[in-house]
């Protein structure tokens, strides 16, 4: 896999091409089938099938995860299942991470970034393996 | 847990899914819906809704933060997840009419064998390729 100099900026200017739009397609409709973030999904196809640097690719998602998640949100509202106390609580916590993580992914070595990422995707395998 | 001990918890988990959302560039999903449902209690529709009340706010403060350090091009993101947006609301369609143990199996293989691939790319980077 061509590895991408890290410290070089994503290209700019670029429109969506054709992998960029099926995995675009391809993580919301798996976000928005199973439930779980599409992150999941497009941060390895990013990397793997689109050779985008890994940290480029974490970058991607997370805007991505955005406009993805306002579509669900506005999915379940209609369906009224959201616990907003709770969501409260979890989201204090999660904008003051977020901003912790986000540093640390501006730093990150990359090798490092893949295998981190890598053993949360293994964690995350069990997880749904041990639920499912 | 209730009252005070539950936020407590509620704010702490919080901060571990925050780390894991702006380094990881995933949503958090994966880790407040088990939450939700094994520690807080809630069932797994509420656990999905809720969780993408704390996906949103996450996932802006952690693009905000990356844009700030000039990591990433959050214009080509935003363009990129409205595709997305697209997807998911078709996903969630499909997924009425799907079984959802079946999927969840399939999903977990699929990540299950991206993670070991990218932990061994991490490991020996330049051996690979497609």
């Amino acid at each position: 896999m061509p590895d991408v100099d890290s410290s070089r900026p994503l290209r700019l200017r670029l429109g969506l091409d054709a992998k960029l739009l099926a995995i675009g397609l391809g993580g919301g409709l798996l976000s928005g089938l199973l439930g779980v973030g599409g992150g999941t999904v497009m941060v390895p196809l990013l990397v793997l099938w689109a050779a985008y640097s890994q940290r480029d690719a974490h970058a991607l998602s997370l805007g991505a995860i955005i406009p993805i998640s306002v579509a669900g949100i506005a999915t379940y509202g209609v369906a009224g299942k959201v616990e907003y106390w709770q969501a409260l609580g979890l989201a204090a916590g999660s904008i003051a991470g977020a901003r912790i993580g986000a540093g640390l992914l501006a730093k990150i070595d990359e090798r490092l970034l893949k295998i981190v990422f890598g053993t949360f995707l293994v964690g995350v395998a069990v997880l749904l393996g041990v639920r499912g | 847990m209730t009252g005070p001990t539950l936020y407590v918890a509620l704010v702490a988990f919080g901060v571990v899914v925050g780390v894991a959302s702006g380094l990881l560039g995933v949503g958090g999903g994966t880790l407040v819906v088990p939450f939700l449902t094994l520690a807080v209690g809630l069932t797994q529709h509420s656990a999905q809704a809720t969780s993408l009340l704390v996906i949103l706010p996450t996932a802006i403060a952690g693009s905000l933060a990356l844009r700030r350090r000039g990591v990433g091009d959050l214009g080509l993101a935003l363009r990129f997840g409205v595709v997305g947006a697209i997807g998911s609301v078709l996903g969630a369609l499909l997924a009425l009419a799907l079984p959802a143990s079946a999927l969840r199996l399939v999903f977990a293989v699929f990540v299950g064998l991206v993670g070991l691939r990218l932990g061994r790319d991490g490991i020996r980077p330049e051996k690979t390729r497609t």
